[in-house]
């Protein structure tokens, strides 16, 4: 892409792209942190995703305040006005995985006291590895601009989603296989349902980043595969 | 090249609008030298359209087709067609003087006539019409309420036109533009000379006027093209480059011209 005639142009753009990618590898270290330390209840790993949230947060003001500065400012248009609200966009995203993952660390001291079956967290471990792939890849597609990349990305949120039915109803067999898993099981639930919602803000950001690229909107119907809301109320 | 208009089922499509003005194969030259190139384009009716591009684009001229203005001058030629209502304005039997009460032309600089605000007004319509006073004294408040202005001169009527300020003398210009009746107003960078207020004003009268005529814009400020046109022409070296919906041309232009155009990357 050609350069702005106004050179300050590209670089407030740059600043604003700098910090979208920042968060992207915050997110993912989150995300990676959060359940290596519910995995293997590693109390400190966890409380530094919760003091990372904090760094996530003061990226996305300082991003919403260089956005609404530069449409202030240059009022851009075209791919540029697709890139900046594009980018205010994926960095709230970014930020409620950020928040997500926060959740999942303060659960670690909860989960940690219980024995949990070893089957449980191998399944909540395979799952965890495909969305952390999904939050690394969105963010690397949306720099190289690979727009066929990003919908692909966005269809294969329903791996997750398949996955966390499977989870969700072995939860629920071993909680009524023993009640002792009961405390363990539910916080594990909630985790496992952070890790699938946060499928659902990569598939956000990688329509988003679609959109930014390409000018159009990928159609509103995609794989939709989270079945637990047929057999109980989801979490 | 013919322009492509966008094929997004969504969308307000400008093709099947009833067209005011149609536009085909038309080239223009300056003696030798070819300002527009095979322009090939379809105005719909009471709507704005803007025409944008760099300077020398040839937006302006294109503008000066439209009412065969650019006659006033010598070796300026126009060869195709521009169909108004379906009839050929460039045809050698069009009567210029119904032509131009047709389509009327507000310019970049106001230009008032040094007379009063009233005469400013009356002087146009005395050309074409026989009215009597009270008809004109009705005329003449009906068109400065049109642009607006009535509030700002009912009591100085015969103070003179130049005696306003830059932003009424254009909402003057405008109100002696629709006091003839015309279908169809051109209007070549009218807030170009204006401060933010006046040009505000201007802005809303066009989208006011929106109702009645068919308004061709040629602006400079593309945030005014976005703010006041539905349908928006990129032009460049003489081309007409794309013609699409506005918000088409301003978030996502089909081509690369237009996209480093708009976005400040030309050159």
């Amino acid at each position: 892409m050609a350069e702005h005639t106004v050179a300050s142009f590209d670089e407030d753009l740059r600043q604003i792209s700098r910090l979208i990618n920042d968060m992207g590898d915050l997110a993912a270290s989150m995300v990676g942190a959060s359940t290596k330390a519910l995995l293997e209840t590693d109390n400190a790993m966890a409380q530094r995703v919760v003091s990372d949230d904090a760094i996530m947060d003061a990226r996305q003001r300082e991003l919403d305040d260089r956005a609404i500065t530069l449409i202030a400012k240059r009022q851009p248009m075209a791919d540029d006005l697709r890139n900046v609200v594009g980018s205010i966009r994926m960095a709230g995203d970014l930020e409620r995985i950020g928040d997500l993952a926060k959740n999942i660390a303060k659960r670690v001291g909860s989960v940690g006291v219980s024995a949990a079956p070893r089957d449980l967290t191998h399944s909540i471990d395979s799952m965890a590895q495909l969305v952390l792939i999904q939050v690394q890849a969105v963010i690397q597609e949306y720099t190289v601009g690979d727009a066929t990349a990003l919908a692909k990305l966005r269809n294969d949120d329903e791996r997750i989603d398949v996955k966390y039915t499977s989870v969700f109803r072995e939860l629920l067999t071993y909680m009524m296989e023993d009640p002792r898993n009961i405390t363990a099981c539910t916080h594990l639930l909630f985790c496992a349902k952070n890790l699938e919602r946060i499928g659902d803000h990569v598939t956000n950001i990688a329509e988003n980043a679609y959109y930014v690229l390409t000018g159009t909107q990928l159609p509103a119907n995609r794989p939709k595969q989270d079945e637990t809301t047929m057999s109980a109320p989801a979490a | 090249m013919k322009p492509m208009l966008s094929t997004d089922l969504n969308a307000a499509d400008t093709t099947v609008e009833k067209a005011k003005i149609e536009v085909k194969n038309l080239n223009f030259y300056y003696g030798q030298s070819k300002a527009l190139k095979d322009i090939n384009l379809s105005l719909p009716e009471r709507s704005v359209t803007a025409f944008i591009g760099p300077s020398g684009c040839g937006k302006s001229t294109l503008l000066r087709v439209l009412n065969r203005i650019y006659e006033l001058y010598p070796k300026q030629s126009a060869e195709g067609q521009v169909l108004l209502d379906g009839k050929n304005i460039l045809d050698r039997s069009q009567d210029l003087n119904l032509l131009r009460t047709k389509i009327g032309m507000v310019f970049q600089k106001p230009t008032p006539f040094p007379m009063s605000i009233y005469e400013n007004i009356a002087f146009g319509v005395r050309l074409y019409e026989k009215i009597s006073k009270a008809e004109m004294d009705s005329r003449v408040e009906q068109a400065l309420k049109r642009a607006a202005l009535w509030n700002e001169v009912k009591d100085k009527l015969n103070a003179s036109g130049l005696s306003l300020s830059g932003g009424q003398q254009q909402r003057l210009c405008i109100a002696r533009t629709v006091a003839v009746k015309p279908e169809v107003i051109l209007l070549d960078e009218p807030a170009s000379a204006l401060d933010p207020l006046s040009t505000a004003k201007i802005e809303e009268l066009i989208d006011e006027l929106q109702a009645d005529y068919t308004i061709v814009i040629v602006t400079h400020n593309m945030q005014q093209a976005a703010r006041v046109s539905r349908q928006t022409a990129f032009m460049y070296l003489g081309e007409l480059v794309e013609f699409d919906r506005t918000e088409k041309i301003f978030t996502s232009p089909r081509e690369k011209r237009t996209q480093d155009y708009i976005t400040g990357r030309f050159g």
